[in-house]
């Protein structure tokens, strides 16, 4: 049985910034990474951005590892397996092909898979969801022919893969079951304004709409929706949420589960020498003291180094050494001219004050968070992404804004005064 | 002609001589914000443009530059032989 002192399930952004953190602090102690997916660690974000798509970025760009770091940094990487079982006791994980690896210490990394579609007919071909390098490349070759576009979901990938569609010259229109985009997270006004942009930019939305069936033979050739309306169509792009992947062993090992992965804030599981990271862990938020799982590139690869370096000053048993995961969330994307922020915890709880800065009409609108102590929590960004990394910071420094609601309101107020200020 | 801006460093002891953003590559996931916020920010068109080259050192620095899911910032040396992306 081959023996590893640290092995990592997950072979995304998590695993592999675990592993390189890894050796980085521990040049000789052995690292293999096990990863469904047979190919070097590469960029997932890419996989949803037209410019990529449409050829603008070269392929090869979507390489953020070589094999040859691999090679370099003596990283096994173990492609295209699954974990089957895993030993907490004996600290033993099985892989599919029946393969038993010894690890001193682990992390779980495996990420989360796309929810599955179930409507009648969501099995022909020509419906595709996004997640791997495959799905990207299968959808590349479709736009290459297909002449309508249906993207289902209200979400950053109906979002962006909707203005890919456009831009690769498909008649493309967005099913949405809400009454506006990113609902209740964003205000309507806000919603409008991405909604006017997408109409604007020639794409369809069907609001408060749901895809009662698919229609076609083989291929699609339609959906119908829950009023009966058809729509005609031969492609169908769905982009409905996540779903954690099959975590049987983890659960079978002991390792306590809610939605995802249970961890503190250094990342632990309940489980001694286990860690997890990335999309899949839902781990204590020192920030808004309470486990959440959030699902983006900058997280994952943030949690992956603050997993990494727990994992090597374990080693030492030394508890002073332990680093804890704090850090403001944010996502951003852009499309049909208009780009969406959101910074921190931008939940609507009935109990926090929501400031305005800039208005829809102006073009530009932000809407900060406050709870109920007066703490600065979240934002909520459209066409005002300037104004990101100072808010991230004020939140990071629970910086005391309850004197400077008016300033926050001002839109030509700059908020870097807020910080100098401390 | 590729989209890019230069940013000359200059901070004491960095063998790092020059920041460049590829605004084509860019596509504002801010990735670099959250390693160095002292470092960048986001302009109007939802890039990144460097607001103070000579903030931090050369290790923070390269992590920023690593941190890019679309490998959009380019770091080099006094030479002008690129260092990131190898």
């Amino acid at each position: 049985m081959e023996n590893y002192k640290y092995l990592i399930v997950g072979g995304g952004a998590a695993g592999t910034s675990a592993a390189e953190t890894i050796r980085e602090k521990d040049a000789t102690g052995t690292v293999a990474i096990i990863s469904d997916e047979v190919h070097p660690l590469y960029s997932r974000v890419m996989l949803s951005k037209p410019n990529f798509f449409l050829g603008k970025i070269p392929f090869d760009q979507i390489w953020m590892k070589g094999a040859d770091w691999y090679k370099t940094n003596k990283i096994i990487f173990l492609g295209g397996r699954t974990v089957t079982a895993l030993d907490a006791q004996k600290k033993i994980v099985t892989l599919d092909d029946g393969k038993r690896l010894g690890y001193e210490k682990l992390l779980i990394a495996t990420g989360v898979r796309t929810r599955p579609w179930n409507v009648p007919g969501a099995d022909k071909k020509g419906i595709f969801s996004l997640r791997t390098l495959e799905d990207g490349q299968k959808i590349m070759e479709a736009i290459k022919t297909a002449k309508k576009a249906v993207t289902i979901g209200g979400g950053f990938i109906g979002f962006e893969m909707a203005d890919l569609m456009h831009l690769a010259g498909l008649d493309t229109t967005m099913i949405l079951r809400e009454d506006y985009f990113w609902q209740p997270t964003l205000d309507e006004a806000s919603g409008k304004m991405i909604e006017n942009a997408l109409i604007k930019n020639g794409i369809k939305v069907l609001k408060n709409a749901e895809v009662t069936e698919v229609v076609g033979n083989e291929n699609v050739s339609g959906v119908i929706l829950k009023d009966g309306a058809k729509l005609d169509c031969d492609i169908i792009i769905v982009g409905i949420g996540v779903v954690p992947p099959n975590l049987n062993f983890v659960k079978n090992a002991g390792i306590e589960t809610k939605n995802a992965i249970i961890a503190n804030e250094f990342l632990e599981t309940n489980i001694a020498d286990i860690w997890t990271a990335g999309d899949i862990a839902e781990y204590k938020d020192l920030l808004l003291e309470e486990n959440v799982q959030l699902g983006n590139w900058v997280n994952a690869r943030e949690q992956g180094r603050v997993a990494g370096l727990n994992m090597v000053a374990s080693n030492s048993g030394n508890v002073g050494t332990k680093t804890s995961f704090k850090f403001v969330s944010f996502y951003t994307t852009q499309g049909v001219g208009i780009s969406i922020a959101f910074v921190g915890d931008v939940r609507p709880l009935p109990d926090r004050t929501i400031i305005l800065r800039g208005s829809p009409e102006s073009g530009s609108y932000e809407r900060i968070l406050v709870d109920a102590k007066g703490e600065l929590v979240g934002a909520t960004m459209i066409n005002r992404t300037g104004d990101m990394s100072t808010i991230s910071k004020l939140i990071e420094n629970n910086v005391d804004i309850t004197t400077h609601t008016t300033d926050l309101g001002d839109a030509n107020f700059d908020l870097k005064n807020l910080l100098t200020k401390q | 002609m590729a989209n890019t801006k230069d940013y000359a460093r200059s901070k004491e002891g960095s063998n790092i001589a020059k920041i460049v953003v590829d605004r084509d590559l860019c596509i504002g996931a801010a990735s670099c914000i959250a390693v160095s916020g002292e470092t960048y920010e986001l302009d109007g068109e939802n890039k990144v443009v460097v607001t103070n080259a000579n903030e931090i050192d050369d290790a923070t620095l390269l992590m920023s530059a690593e941190s890019c899911p679309t490998k959009a910032i380019l770091l080099f040396d006094k030479d002008g032989k690129q260092i990131f992306p190898k």
